[in-house]
């Protein structure tokens, strides 16, 4: 009799146990459930939708699919963030690994420069594009030590690359701790072995940091290529939301923020969404492919 | 002063001698870590002194303003609004700093701690919510809320952003962490769950609660994208610092004292922050491994 009761008494803590942890992750799950995983479905439901202010007007089966197929601007958008993505990806990674090596060599004041470099990105993304378009102006600082008049956010030409220049300044800190931590993961061991061998300080850094650092380029690149893709705010600012001058920074993001937000068309941007999303998951399946299963663990 | 010297002078000594070109090497490499991070200083100089100035002086380049003045400063903060900004934005950073400290770390002590059927399915749920882009997110969740009614309040932006799967993962991770003893000491005492986890485990988490109250506080306070379109439509009155910047310079472009003020009102709490917290901001970058 006393075991069952023992039995009993641990089955009921177990319960108890039990209902206490959906209790603890109750709110957390309820705003993942309502918030995340419910709009995903809800977008999906919307984008079949010609959907205006007022809610539904009329159900368009794949028409918003096929209509953003055929839509011009919207492909110049994928062209545009596209090209942004190549180049700030491998411009943010090469900084952010010079950077990250810099700090890492065993120099006196090491935190410091750690700090100084990590500064840029602590500056919110309307701050810091108010100060390049400040600096950037066409009587702006830059202006005046190169001598030149370009106003770089005005002209369609070189709108985009400042902004590439500018986000591959202010994640570089951010990128940088990525790369610091892959790299003090690397075992000392290794550079012990090759100091023998005299290796020089560049080629150890070619044939033997930079291959142990796969892990890290895995999840930087990751990280950046997902960043670069969702490009918006730094695009908004320096266009005053239209995406211009000439469509040169309307990024995929801009374009369905205009579709929803000033053209009032949810069924649209919902689909211009999945659009994106599907992009997102594309490209990271090939990361992970490109780097190889086992480096992402 | 006569401590300092001392010190650097047995620093020193207990560097091995070197040849020149070692030597030469070491002077170059301090050469380049100082104009790179000059390089990185120097908008930021560029900043504070232009904020300072007079409008008319903004079109001669010196770094050094001859009348060094807070006009700008006080202007941006009464007539354009800036003191209700910051206070919009401190009210909205701190709520939901607090709400995300308080049900993450109970929430992440559940998913390492507690059993319940369940469990792992839910925390890859978690996870996976990590993967849906806050842009797909943007058409839904704009018109849920606006059918609540909650566009242009407060409320519907705190909602969304109540809990952060991050900051719950980090919780959770941290919990992991913490070797049994200390619980099964609490058992012995016959403490309930709840008890368990706010006497016995939440005071060991001081270092991951600083990280996540830092990291959450300064995405907050620097978020541009779901204030835009939560508050942005809405009355002035919810402005948060980030959307007051943005019209600003949409309004008044080429008011550079008063624009780079408010952007040094924008920076300069976080800037605080991290001088006073630096390793909890590095440990939680990394650890997280995420960030806007």
């Amino acid at each position: 009799v006393a075991v069952t009761a023992k039995r009993q008494t641990l089955g009921s803590a177990r319960i108890r146990e039990a209902l206490v942890g959906y209790g603890f992750i109750a709110v957390p799950m309820g705003i993942f459930l309502v918030f995340f995983i419910y709009p995903l479905l809800y977008s999906l439901y919307i984008s079949r939708y010609d959907w205006g202010v007022f809610g539904k007007i009329e159900p368009l089966g794949w028409e918003n699919y096929r209509e953003l197929w055929h839509d011009e601007i919207f492909w110049r958008a994928i062209k545009t963030t596209l090209k942004y993505t190549v180049v700030v990806v491998p411009l943010e990674m090469a900084l952010a690994l010079s950077l990250a090596v810099i700090v890492n060599a065993g120099i006196r004041g090491k935190s410091f420069f750690r700090s100084a470099f990590y500064f840029p990105s602590l500056a919110s993304s309307a701050a810091i594009t108010a100060i390049a378009i400040y600096i950037l102006s066409a009587d702006g600082l830059l202006n005046a030590i190169i001598g030149g008049n370009r106003s770089w956010f005005g002209d369609s030409d070189t709108a985009l690359w400042s902004i590439a220049g500018l986000n591959a300044w202010t994640t570089s800190g951010t990128m940088m701790l990525f790369y610091l931590a892959a790299l003090q993961a690397i075992p000392t061991d290794v550079y012990e072995a090759a100091a023998m061998d005299g290796a020089k300080t560049w080629r150890t850094f070619w044939k033997i940091t930079f291959p142990l650092l796969k892990p890290g380029h895995f999840f930087v690149s990751v990280v950046a290529v997902i960043g670069a893709l969702q490009v918006f705010d730094q695009a908004f600012l320096v266009s005053n939301g239209s995406g211009g001058p000439n469509y040169s920074t309307l990024t995929v993001v801009l374009y369905l923020y205009r579709t929803a937000i000033a053209d009032v068309r949810f069924g649209y941007a919902a689909a211009i969404g999945i659009a994106l999303f599907v992009l997102i998951f594309t490209l990271t399946l090939i990361q992970r492919l490109l780097f190889g299963k086992a480096e992402t663990a | 002063m006569a401590i300092d010297v001392a010190r650097i002078e047995e620093v020193d000594h207990s560097i091995p001698a070197r040849t020149p070109g070692e030597r030469g090497r070491r002077v170059l490499t301090y050469a380049i870590l100082l104009t790179i991070s000059a390089l990185f200083f120097v908008p930021f100089l560029w900043t504070i002194s232009t904020s300072l100035k007079t409008l008319p002086e903004t079109t001669g380049f010196d770094l050094l303003p001859n009348n060094p003045s807070l006009r700008a400063y006080r202007e941006v903060l009464t007539e354009f609004d800036f003191l209700r900004y910051a206070a919009n934005s401190f009210f909205l950073a701190g709520m939901i700093t607090l709400a995300n400290v308080l049900l993450c770390s109970i929430g992440g002590y559940a998913f390492a701690r507690l059993k319940f059927p369940g469990r792992e399915v839910l925390f890859m749920l978690v996870l996976a919510t990590l993967m849906i882009p806050d842009q797909l997110r943007l058409v839904p969740v704009f018109v849920m809320l606006s059918g609540w009614g909650l566009v242009g309040s407060f409320k519907g932006y705190m909602l969304i952003k109540l809990v952060l799967a991050t900051n719950l993962f980090f919780m959770r991770q941290y919990f992991l962490t913490i070797p049994r003893d200390f619980e099964e000491a609490a058992k012995l005492d016959n403490a309930g769950h709840f008890k368990t986890f706010w006497k016995v485990m939440l005071p060991l988490t001081g270092p991951a609660l600083a990280a996540i109250t830092i990291l959450t506080f300064q995405g907050i306070w620097n978020e541009f994208f779901w204030p835009l379109i939560l508050l942005g439509f809405g009355s002035p009155d919810h402005y948060t610092v980030q959307l007051g910047i943005a019209q600003f310079s949409f309004q008044y472009q080429t008011l550079w004292p008063q624009l780079m003020a408010a952007s040094v009102i924008a920076i300069l709490p976080i800037v605080v922050i991290f001088l006073f917290f630096q390793r909890y901001f590095v440990a939680g970058v990394v650890a997280s491994g995420v960030k806007g």
